[in-house]
């Protein structure tokens, strides 16, 4: 008799959430994590002397409110600081800044264009909408509109209910939001080239698209689900860094009897008669178990961990041709000073929000179009935050970290990742930032770069993909990761996933463990 | 008063007069500037009801002949073993591959088809539901996974040599202001597969506006019209150019819907939010069209210059940021008098697209041999608009893009073909199915009318 219930391989967070849920069920667990630290892409370290990072993922407000609520995660040390605002720093020493004080939003925005003040309250209104009709998508396995079985279909026709429930109007607006561009489905509210690009540029996070491709204007709604809850209203920064999101999740799952092993990593997945009994270590250990659930990719977990050879061909096949293609860097700064942004200087509250360099839809196109043949762009779409301002304990006194998220820096890039590309990368994104703000080269104490072939080498994520596999729609819902198996199942029985690549996927958002708990425990 | 007007002189609207007299109505056709591009595959449907006799598609054969950058040629044939064979000599592993996928194309084009010949689905009926079952679990799934996708990841999971990719691809972005790495591509080129044998990638011609042509039953009339005549929000006749006014309780317009309802019809009738909607219709013309006369055979019968999806992709970069490519996707057709019809893309609408003829000449001469052009003539998208009635050039009146597909074409409001305004209806390329298929939104226009 195998001593455990379940194996987790992976402290991620969707391991830890899965962890969680399975150990509250009264299942004996255990989580296997191959680094020195739990978290997977969520974690907080201590990069240089005094200056703690997080390394990876930087912002919460995808995390399932039900999963905070369930795992009690303030009570586990979860403490969420929001960010008030999005500030667009624009070439000709302007600025557009988003507030989440929506007269403050408006009177910013009429600033630009009175028509776009006027437009926002209807498009907000409408995306609000839209995010209702979608969540209650992200909180079930996906049903399969092609299975032929009774189940399936009496979930598909309760689907269409739902759907049919919806006002015409927002049908349809969720089916154009499904097959438009991102930048295409903007230009129908907005004039304001920054709006729509900063707007738009939350539908190209973690994808190789750039916003005039059809597809990413959903990515746009997936990401606005996070101000939806009303458990946080926007985006915002776990005190501590993202490493508390992990360590918060970790203590639920640890309170409620799950075992939790760093440094082991896991090198094969047993499987015996079709069927999982348990993982070998990297030392050559044994461990049984009845259930093992992977949080790994799906790239990882079937072709390196379980092996071509216990699957069907026509899965490998799909498991090959699932894209990954990681397109986006990080870069965190430790600063001596504040960066002085030359369109609103001084120290403002600007600062304590997001800082987004994306003066137009056209930059945007320009950055991905050097990526697409191969090379990092130039001048980068960055996304950027300053912990330090909202959690001191990030920085020592008086100096500050910085976080910047950058796209494009492609996986495949010409030639391969070396450190002199490394070091243009950092290059580029600090020459491109100075542009806005002139202090910054001399603020710099310390500089960390992470491509995405770092990101793969660190935590894992084939490709540096930050989704565990793009979000592209022919990669989403029941397609995710593989036609036919998007329920949390694989073909190999007992083996299940519960990583981001897996529906609904991507983001610090926790539903894919949450919704493969539930299926392992046949309640979901 | 009984009598039905039908704007344009298409194969979308003479299908639609044809079916209409055949119910016992009385049909002027109002032609107009006739609007090419309508000579492609009709359902079998549409042919069946109206009795068309004779009728026949083409392709030349082989179907596409590519340059390789070594001097020799890719020939992709409606012979699928000479199409292999010529494909081994680039790569083993393509020419092995290039039957299943031909296949596994078809079977997807087929659903098309099935969709194509009917009134867009609803797709949150059961019936949709079923029906879609229907196409077998693994069709359905493949469908649905490739429909969103770009050609150039279909292209990418099948093949490795780059002119095949190149030449394929091209079929994803024909007459569309997106690159081969832009998502819903690959729809376009299932879409442009329809109506074809297996193997073949690209629309075919065919007689069926000849034939319209030929069948009785309705008046045509050479003019145009110049106004829709509206009356407490329905239709009760047009003006023509000629001044002429004609009444009736039926007018069915195969222009494209802004010029129909916001052009035709007189401002007022229409709610400020569908305007607004309509207004937002995507319908970018991409493509300029180089006529050229020889004296002789250009030693091919159909000829794409598309070396790569990159090569692809970096033309339409250009015309993403407002240029003309600077290295233009390049198509040319031959008939038997000679006569080059060449297709250059991306020329965006309203763009400069001086120097181009000279370009798109020096890029074919090298392949037409020993043969002398004896006249050229450039029709940049603007002058497309002028002479074809093309808005902004653009052939499909609406760019099919999936969000402008199927129940949402090219609206979710009009895609039952019915508009706002009593009586007046929509039957041209702008609707479902359109962008080429010939003959079958006017079909299913006339069956909406029939109430069948």
């Amino acid at each position: 008799m195998p001593r455990h219930d379940a194996i987790i391989i992976g402290a991620g967070h969707n391991g830890l959430v899965c962890a969680a849920y399975l150990a509250r069920a009264g299942r004996k667990v255990l989580v296997l994590e191959r680094r020195e630290r739990i978290g997977g892409a969520a974690v907080t370290e201590e990069v240089f002397p005094g200056f703690r990072f997080s390394v990876f993922s930087y912002v919460v407000s995808l995390l399932r409110p039900e999963i905070i609520r369930d795992l009690e995660l303030p009570r586990h040390g979860l403490h969420i600081l929001p960010l008030e605002s999005t500030l667009t720093p624009l070439p000709d020493s302007d600025y557009l800044i988003q507030w989440n004080d929506h007269d403050q939003n408006r009177r910013e925005l009429a600033r630009h264009s009175l028509r776009d003040a006027e437009a926002y309250e209807e498009f907000g209104l409408m995306l609000h909408q839209m995010a209702r009709a979608v969540k209650p998508l992200l909180a079930m396995a996906p049903p399969d509109p092609t299975s032929l079985s009774f189940r399936e279909w009496n979930a598909m026709a309760r689907l269409r209910r739902y759907l049919g429930d919806l006002k015409k109007e927002h049908f349809h607006r969720l089916t154009k939001l499904l097959t438009m561009s991102s930048a295409d489905f903007l230009d129908e509210w907005f004039e304001t080239e920054a709006l729509k690009a900063t707007k738009s540029a939350s539908g190209i996070i973690g994808t190789l698209a750039g916003p005039r491709s059809p597809g990413t204007a959903y990515v746009l709604l997936h990401h606005y689900m996070g101000e939806l809850d009303g458990v946080f209203r926007a985006w915002g920064f776990a005190r501590g860094g993202n490493g508390s999101v992990s360590a918060a999740i970790a203590a639920a799952a640890q309170a409620a009897g799950a075992e939790i092993r760093t440094s082991s990593p896991v090198s094969q997945i047993l499987v015996k008669w079709g069927r999982a009994r348990g993982v070998v270590l990297e030392n050559g250990e044994e461990i049984k178990a009845k259930v093992v659930v992977s949080g790994a990719d799906p790239r990882r977990t079937f072709m390196q961990l379980v092996g071509e050879k216990h699957l069907p061909a026509a899965f490998v096949e799909s498991i090959q041709r699932f894209r990954f293609r990681g397109s986006s860097a990080k870069v965190n700064l430790a600063l001596g000073e504040l960066p002085d942004f030359t369109c609103l200087p001084g120290r403002g509250l600007h600062l304590r929000g997001a800082i987004s360099i994306s003066p137009s839809v056209a930059y945007l196109e320009r950055a991905y179009d050097e990526a697409k043949y191969g090379e990092p762009s130039r001048e980068p779409y960055m996304d950027i935050v300053i912990p330090s301002l909202l959690d001191p304990e990030m920085a020592p006194a008086g100096k500050h970290v910085m976080s910047i998220f950058v796209q494009y820096a492609p996986y495949h890039v010409n030639g391969g990742w070396t450190d002199a590309r490394r070091e243009a990368l950092g290059d580029a994104v600090v020459n491109t930032l100075s542009q806005y703000a002139p202090n910054l080269k001399n603020a710099i104490l310390h500089r960390q770069v992470i491509t995405p072939a770092d990101i793969e080498r660190i935590v894992g994520l084939a490709e540096g993909n930050i989704f565990q596999g793009e979000l592209s729609l022919q990669q989403m819902f029941f397609l995710r990761p593989v036609p036919a198996w998007a329920k949390y199942r694989t073909p190999i029985r007992g083996l299940y996933q519960c990583g981001a690549g897996t529906h609904p996927g991507g983001g610090v958002m926790g539903a894919s463990g949450r919704n493969a708990a539930l299926r392992i425990l046949g309640t979901g | 008063m009984n009598r039905a007007i039908v704007i344009g002189g298409g194969s979308d609207a003479l299908v639609a007069a044809q079916t209409l007299a055949r119910a016992g109505r009385e049909v002027i056709v109002i032609e107009g500037r006739t609007a090419g591009l309508d000579e492609g595959w009709v359902p079998p449907k549409v042919l069946r009801e109206l009795k068309i006799k004779g009728f026949g598609l083409e392709w030349p054969d082989p179907w596409l002949t590519v340059p390789l950058p070594d001097g020799g040629r890719l020939e992709l044939w409606r012979d699928m073993a000479r199409s292999v064979e010529s494909i081994g000599r680039l790569s083993a592993r393509d020419a092995g591959r290039w039957p299943d996928f031909c296949q596994r194309m078809a079977r997807l084009a087929r659903y098309l088809e099935a969709l194509y010949a009917a009134p867009p689905p609803d797709p949150l009926s059961a019936r949709f539901a079923l029906r879609a079952r229907r196409l077998g679990r693994l069709g359905l799934t493949e469908l649905l996974r490739i429909l969103p996708m770009p050609v150039a990841d279909l292209l990418d999971d099948w093949f490795e040599s780059d002119a095949l990719k190149g030449a394929l691809g091209a079929a994803g972005v024909l007459h569309l202001l997106q690159g081969p790495r832009s998502g819903g591509t690959a729809f376009r080129f299932l879409h442009h597969h329809v109506g074809c044998p297996p193997g073949v990638f690209r629309p075919p011609r065919s007689n069926i506006l000849e034939l319209l042509h030929r069948l009785p039953r309705v008046e045509l009339q050479g003019t145009g019209v110049r106004r829709i005549a509206v009356r407490a929000g329905a239709v009760t006749g047009a003006v023509l150019q000629d001044g002429r006014e004609l009444e009736a309780s039926l007018v069915v317009s195969s222009a494209d819907p802004r010029r129909s309802l916001l052009e035709l019809v007189e401002p007022g009738w229409l709610d400020p939010e569908f305007v607004r909607a309509l207004r937002h219709v995507r319908r970018r013309g991409v493509a300029a069209r180089l006529r050229v006369q020889l004296d002789r055979s250009p030693g091919f019968a159909s000829l794409a210059l598309a070396p790569s999806l990159d090569y692809l992709e970096r033309a339409y970069d250009d015309a993403k940021h407002g240029r003309v490519s600077r290295a233009p996707y390049v198509e040319a057709r031959c008939d038997a008098q000679h006569r080059l019809e060449v297709l250059v893309q991306y020329a965006p609408y309203g763009v400069d697209c001086s120097g181009l003829l000279d370009r798109v000449a020096e890029m074919l001469v090298e392949h037409w041999g020993e043969a002398q052009a004896q006249h050229a003539e450039l029709a940049t998208p603007r002058q497309l608009e002028e002479f074809e009635g093309w808005p902004e050039g653009q052939p499909h009146h609406a760019e099919l893009s999936l969000d402008q597909a199927l129940w949402m074409r090219p609206l979710p409001e009009l895609a039952r073909y019915a508009t706002p305004i009593r009586g007046l209806w929509l039957c041209g390329p702008a609707m479902h199915p359109g962008a080429g298929i010939a003959g079958a939104a006017g079909f299913n226009c006339a069956h909406a009318i029939l109430g069948r």
